[in-house]
């Protein structure tokens, strides 16, 4: 993942405060669509990146920083 | 008494003996293992040490030799919880048994929670423990820190609960020593380490085990370490009943290594309910939106006034007519009012005589004439009074009597200037000496030689011989 990149928990929680902006009706038509063109947007990266359960490995860091793979089956 | 019966009698030195001798072939006695406060303790100076082990029943007098002391690794005292092994005899010389001291180490237990104790009321003081600085645990965290050790069932336990939950997440997992003399230092560094990696929340922790097993986690460098820490930290040592100061540092408390994973990461269903919902509350607030607008709008559409346009301009001309009609007669109004006003105008009395307008100024003009005319009127007659007595006065009309008091007068003031004048001092024979016209009156006036002498019948032109000043 990216640094750049937004977190899962950032999209939620944008996604949250856009329903609720939406739901208490204080913002106009036209900015209302355009919230709900990106809350659509966040909607579809967050199930696409729960869909893909593309299960994370377990990694092990050593005292050198050096990354490995981690079974805990093997341990 | 006879003999045969003081045979029977021993000494006190000889059951000492047989006692000492019982004691020293019992084999318990000869290896023991106690436990026990220390309690009147006393150092020799030879290094022998003197002291009591007791608990709350008993109490037994215990020596430890020099040779044997010197290899201790404390400072015994007073109060101490001590293991010791010795054996048990008899001093003879007092007739107690006591306990000869061989090796003696602290009772870890007891102390560990002294320890305890200390740190965590320091640490307290410190405000380590204090509520404002927990860190926040994130809800939906992408990658989790492990610090314990690479085998055992803390480790399984975390990552396994972890891949079930939420599978979504990366697991780091910082292997490190969770008991024994290094395991503090190591913990304290592998949490550093952890530091610098891009982790949403560490889990730091290792299963249950003996308070001795678990003291790293009590240990001050681990519990700064936490502190210290950016990242936020669930703690997960031992069980439920476990405590360490470590759990009090951390940003939360898990009762288990599970537990801690459990809190670390939500249920991948939770979350795909979560956003299923608010997929399904964004479309339902939209699709509300987008009606009620419609709604407006087909309104609006069938407005009779924006299918029938022409009406609009039907009641503005109309307006526009009433608007002109109104205008036109309040404009005749108007005229005929002022025609009314002016014809009432030219009719009015003043109009007719205008002499009216000045008659009060008249009026007021004359009575001024006439208050002006009676004070000419009323000074002159003051003045004719005043010149009539003033003709009446005495002396006018007499004359001659102010005349005769003048002459009176007159005599008087010749008869003084003649007694006056200086010509009769000179007919009794003074005279007068002049200089430049000036009168010398005395030697100082005397300017020169030449002297003019003043006579009655005449004046005398001398010259000045000599000069006395008197005085």
């Amino acid at each position: 993942m990216s640094k750049n990149e937004q977190k899962f928990e950032e999209k939620m929680k944008e996604l949250e405060s856009i329903v609720s902006d939406l739901e208490n009706g204080e913002i106009d038509l036209d900015e209302s669509i355009e919230k709900y063109t990106k809350a659509m947007k966040l909607v579809k990266e967050c199930d696409e990146k729960l869909k893909s359960i593309e299960e994370q490995v377990s990694k092990m860091v050593s005292e050198d920083d050096e990354v490995k793979d981690f079974d805990i089956a093997s341990n | 008494m006879n003999n045969m019966d003081v045979e029977k009698y021993l000494t006190v030195g000889a059951l000492t003996k047989y006692l000492k001798v019982k004691f020293e072939q019992d084999p318990h006695l000869q290896t023991v293992f106690l436990k026990g406060e220390i309690s009147n303790f006393k150092a020799h100076t030879r290094g022998h040490l003197y002291f009591s082990l007791k608990d709350e029943t008993s109490k037994i007098n215990a020596i430890m030799f020099s040779s044997k002391a010197s290899k201790l690794n404390f400072t015994p005292e007073d109060g101490a919880k001590v293991f010791v092994t010795g054996r048990v005899s008899v001093y003879e010389a007092t007739g107690n048994y006591q306990i000869y001291v061989d090796e003696m180490m602290l009772d870890g237990v007891g102390n560990l929670y002294i320890a305890f104790e200390k740190l965590k009321k320091q640490l307290a003081s410190e405000g380590l423990f204090d509520e404002k600085w927990k860190k926040p645990i994130p809800k939906i965290p992408e990658r989790i820190g492990i610090i314990t050790a690479s085998t055992g069932a803390a480790v399984k336990d975390i990552i396994s609960t972890i891949r079930r939950r939420f599978p979504l997440a990366e697991t780091l997992l910082f292997p490190c020593l969770v008991q024994g003399e290094y395991a503090a230092s190591d913990i304290a560094k592998k949490i550093k380490q952890a530091s610098t990696y891009p982790i949403d929340v560490l889990i730091v922790g290792r299963g249950g085990g003996s308070i001795e097993d678990l003291w790293p986690f009590n240990e001050e460098i681990v519990a700064r370490a936490i502190f210290d820490c950016p990242i936020p930290v669930i703690s997960a040592v031992g069980h439920e009943v476990d405590f360490t100061i470590a759990d009090f540092v951390a940003d939360l408390r898990a009762p288990t290594p599970t537990g801690a994973a459990e809190m670390a990461v939500p249920h991948l269903d939770e979350i795909e309910q979560h956003l299923q919902s608010l997929s399904i509350r964004l479309k339902e607030t939209m699709r509300n939106r987008l009606e009620s607008n419609r709604t407006k709008l087909n309104h609006l559409k069938n407005n009779y006034l924006l299918k029938n346009p022409e009406r609009i301009f039907d009641t503005k001309k109309q307006q526009l007519m009433i608007l002109d009609d109104h205008l036109r007669e309040m404009m005749v109004k108007k005229l005929e009012f002022e025609k009314i006003h002016f014809n009432h105008l030219k009719k009015s009395y003043i109009f007719k005589n205008p002499d009216v307008l000045f008659e009060g100024s008249k009026t007021k003009l004359t009575n001024i004439k006439h208050e002006i005319n009676q004070k000419i009127r009323y000074q002159i007659e003051q003045k004719k009074q005043q010149l009539i007595s003033i003709k009446k006065h005495y002396i006018l009309t007499n004359p001659s009597t102010l005349y005769e008091s003048y002459q009176i007068d007159l005599q008087h003031f010749i008869e003084k200037l003649d007694v006056m004048n200086p010509l009769h001092l000179l007919q009794k024979g003074y005279h007068l000496a002049y200089q430049d016209q000036h009168l010398i009156k005395n030697i100082e006036d005397i300017k020169s030689d030449n002297l003019r002498l003043r006579f009655y019948d005449g004046e005398v032109y001398t010259k000045i011989e000599k000069i006395e000043k008197e005085h």
